[in-house]
This record gives C-alpha cells, sequence and structure tokens, in this order.
C-alpha cells in the first residue's frame, strides 16, 4: 500500500492500485470540477482526461479552486489549471488535458472507466449522458442552481450516478422535456448564472464518494445507482427520486445504441 | 490500447451459461457479440452488447479437447457478425477456465482460434473479432483489429456493476 494512501487502507488491501488504474474523465473544470480535480489524485485516481474549452475569467474566481490571480490575466485555460493542481498533489499523474468542448474530445473520452459532467445545461447533460450509455460508461452528474425564491433565493443541486443498465437522469426526472424546452427558450437571453463555491464543494464531495463506493465498496452494498439532492438552504442531502426509480426498467436506452455508429465503415 | 468493456450482468450470465454440463463435450464455448469504438492513438474499446450460446447439437465429440465446436456453430456466429446486412458485428469467441484471478490461452485455445477467428472478416470485415477466456472473476483476450492483422492482446477489460471491476495484463 502506497504510504500515502495508508489512512485509507480500509477501502481494500489493492485499493492504491485499482484507483491508480482508473482513467477518470471530468467534463467542466470550473466549480463543481475544480474540486474534482483537488479531490480525486488525493484519493489516488492518477489518469484523467480533462475537457473543457473556457479559459479562466475574474468571475470564475469565486469558485474555480486553485486558479490564481495571474491566471485570469494571463486567461490561461482550465485545463492548464486543472493539469497543474493534479501534477501539484501526484507528479506522476498522467493528465490529457482537452482544451475543447467534450464532443470534440470522445476519442479520449471512450476511454475512461468513469466520466464525471460539470455541465452548465440540461441539454449537455443529455448528450453527455448518451454518450456515456452507448460506451458502457457509468456518469457522475453534479448540477446546481441558485433560483429566485419568496423572500430571498434558494439554492440547489444535486449529483447523479447512472450506470449502464440502471434508471437514468429521464428515470429520475432531473431531465424531462419541459426543463430542455424552458432552457431552450432562455438560450441568448441568460446573463452570468450566479454560482458559489460552497454548494459544488458538497456535490463534489458527494461524488467522489459515489466513485469510490464504486470501486473500492468499503461495505457489502455498493450502489449502482444514486441521487443525493442537495438543498443548499435546509443544508440537507436527501432525496425521494431513487425510491420510484429505482425498480424501473429505463425506456430512454434502446439496446442497440452502442459504439462508434458507423465504425464498420472505417 | 484495445479495451474491452461489458455490463456485469452479461458477463454473469456468460459464466453461468458457460458452466452447464454438456452430454459429451468437457467444457462450453460461446460468442459474445460486440460494438466498437475508435480511441485517440489509434486504439479500440469493445462493448459487449450480447452473447449468444453453442447450441448442444453443435458440439463435435472429440475427446482430444475440452469442447470442439462443429460447422454450423461457425455459420450460426458468422450469420450473427452478418447481421442481416445492416451494420457488422465483432464477434469473440468465449469459454472459461474455472478459477479464480488472472487466467491465460492454453496452446489448444491459441491454435484453434487463430484458426477459425480470422473467418469472421469474410463476412463483417470492418469490425474487430478476437477470442475471450474468462477466469471466474477476470479475463484475458486476443483481438483481431482488421482483416490480415496479427491478433493485439486486449490490454484492459471493464466488467461495468456495482462494484465497478477493471483489470489489465499488466497489472500484478
Amino acid at each position: 500500500m502506497d504510504n500515502r494512501l495508508v489512512s485509507q487502507s480500509f477501502l481494500g488491501p489493492d485499493s492504491d492500485v485499482t484507483l491508480a488504474g482508473l482513467t477518470a474523465g471530468i467534463v467542466g473544470l470550473c466549480g463543481g470540477g475544480s474540486h474534482l480535480v483537488h479531490q480525486l489524485p488525493l484519493v489516488g485516481i492518477s489518469k484523467f482526461v480533462l475537457a473543457d474549452p473556457d479559459i479562466v475569467e475574474d468571475r470564475n474566481r469565486n469558485r474555480l479552486l486553485g486558479s490564481t490571480p495571474a491566471d485570469a490575466e494571463d486567461a490561461s485555460a482550465k485545463t492548464a489549471v486543472a493539469e497543474r493542481v493534479i501534477l501539484s498533489i501526484n507528479p506522476d499523474a498522467q493528465v490529457t488535458a482537452c482544451r475543447s468542448r467534450w464532443q470534440e474530445a470522445v476519442e479520449s473520452l471512450r476511454r475512461c472507466d468513469v466520466i464525471f459532467g460539470c455541465v452548465d445545461s440540461y441539454r449537455e447533460r443529455d448528450d453527455l449522458e448518451r454518450f456515456c450509455r452507448r460506451f458502457l460508461i457509468p456518469y457522475i452528474d453534479l448540477g446546481m442552481d441558485v433560483h429566485e425564491a419568496p423572500g430571498g433565493y434558494s439554492i440547489s443541486g444535486q449529483v447523479v450516478l447512472s450506470s449502464p443498465g440502471g434508471p437514468c437522469l429521464w428515470c429520475l426526472g432531473i431531465l424531462n422535456e419541459k426543463r430542455l424546452a424552458q432552457e431552450a427558450g432562455r438560450y441568448g437571453k441568460a446573463g452570468s448564472r450566479p454560482q458559489v463555491v460552497w454548494p459544488n464543494g458538497v456535490l463534489a464531495s458527494l461524488a467522489v464518494g459515489l466513485l469510490v463506493q464504486l470501486v473500492c465498496p468499503w461495505h457489502g452494498s455498493p450502489q449502482l445507482t444514486a441521487c443525493c439532492e442537495f438543498d443548499g438552504n435546509r443544508h440537507r442531502v436527501e432525496t425521494n427520486r431513487l425510491d420510484t426509480a429505482a425498480n424501473l426498467r429505463c425506456a430512454h436506452f434502446r439496446g442497440d445504441e452502442f459504439g462508434d455508429q458507423f465504425f464498420a465503415r472505417g | 490500447m484495445i479495451i474491452f468493456r461489458s455490463r456485469s450482468d452479461l458477463l454473469d450470465a456468460v459464466r453461468e451459461d458457460l458452466h452447464r454440463p454438456h452430454a459429451f463435450a468437457a467444457e462450453r464455448v460461446g460468442f459474445l457479440v460486440c460494438r466498437a469504438g475508435r480511441l485517440a492513438g489509434g486504439g479500440i474499446v469493445l462493448l459487449a452488447v450480447g452473447y449468444d450460446a453453442v447450441a448442444d447439437e453443435h458440439y463435435l465429440d472429440d475427446p482430444s479437447v475440452g469442447a470442439m465446436m462443429g460447422p454450423a456453430a461457425i455459420r450460426a456466429a458468422m450469420q450473427r457478425a452478418y447481421n442481416g446486412g445492416a451494420e457488422d458485428l465483432g464477434i469473440f469467441h468465449v469459454h472459461m477456465h474455472g478459477h479464480l484471478g488472472r487466467t491465460g490461452f492454453s496452446e489448444v485455445d491459441d491454435r484453434e482460434s487463430r484458426k477459425f477467428v480470422p473467418d469472421f472478416f469474410n463476412v463483417a470485415p470492418g469490425m474487430p473479432h478476437g477470442a475471450v477466456v474468462l477466469s471466474l472473476d477476470q479475463a484475458v483476450g486476443l483481438c483481431w483489429p482488421t482483416p490480415g492483422a496479427m491478433p493485439a492482446p486486449i490490454d484492459r477489460f471493464a466488467s461495468v456493476g456495482a462494484p465497478l471491476k477493471m483489470w489489465g495484463r499488466d497489472d500484478g
């Protein structure tokens, strides 16, 4: 056991090897993603595929862990900041940094054993989950939002572990036609969306826990699917979405939609 | 880099089928049906999407080997690869060694798969084909990526379920 990980040896005698061998994809490296690039190398994951097209801007710096004033001045790529953070924790880590939309990095993301999605829109979540299902990759979705509410604002968010064969974001009601239509209606009108650092930290920590229980279960009942909803006003994490969805047979993904659609045509 | 990924419940079903006794064959064999995707750097990810057991009557009685498939078994697998003229499917011959941990191809496994696997390219030239040997909890495999290519070892397997298990030919 790697000395650095000896305090988590309860995860299993070979957990250091398992975690070091796993390739994690992270799509979106601002709020939630910037927490993940700190925690995942700390638990021992050493192979990463990162995708984000954006640069660091001052307006990101209330929540982008690891960024410095110089990153905003220099317009550093978020992938460069994430890679720097990972290598500062584990200099031997292997990082594939794709400064692009994830749709342009699919041939790198396909080799991931798990993909974390920290994307802004429901449409992107839908597309990313579809990609993961198509390539039999467990997908961990993080999302948070701040809404106007009577008397102030409401902070909420959720983390979903969506695995091939289990309930998906549609089954759980995270995605629905109404939300997609509302989002499409707002396209181009939205200003800067409200975001703060602490809910992202809560959600990212839950997401890391969901991955670790999946690959190094420290108890007898690892979960194939999980949904954690964060109420940032009541400071609680709970859900009943899974109670109704756990036994659903997912009908949102066709059984024959796997791999490259045109692989055989070269 | 060649990755082989399957849902764990599919692999469980394959192991259960291969574990069944046969009237005269010492072991059972079958075929994993695969789709595929390209990886950056020229690799392939293979995605197991189905399993076809070899029918009882398609075995030949040959005590010199654990299981000998007759021509009808190969024909059925080739029809599956052809997929009725729709998108080709990859076919991976599969059998099981009844122990835990790392396993490997025996000399017979290796020799026999090199005889018949390339024939799948006659009906499905656009897909990789190959052979997989399961143990009770792991697997090894060979993949013929293109027609005429030499077989390459599968570098990494993932059994996707809870727990999510991964292993590679370079592990331990």
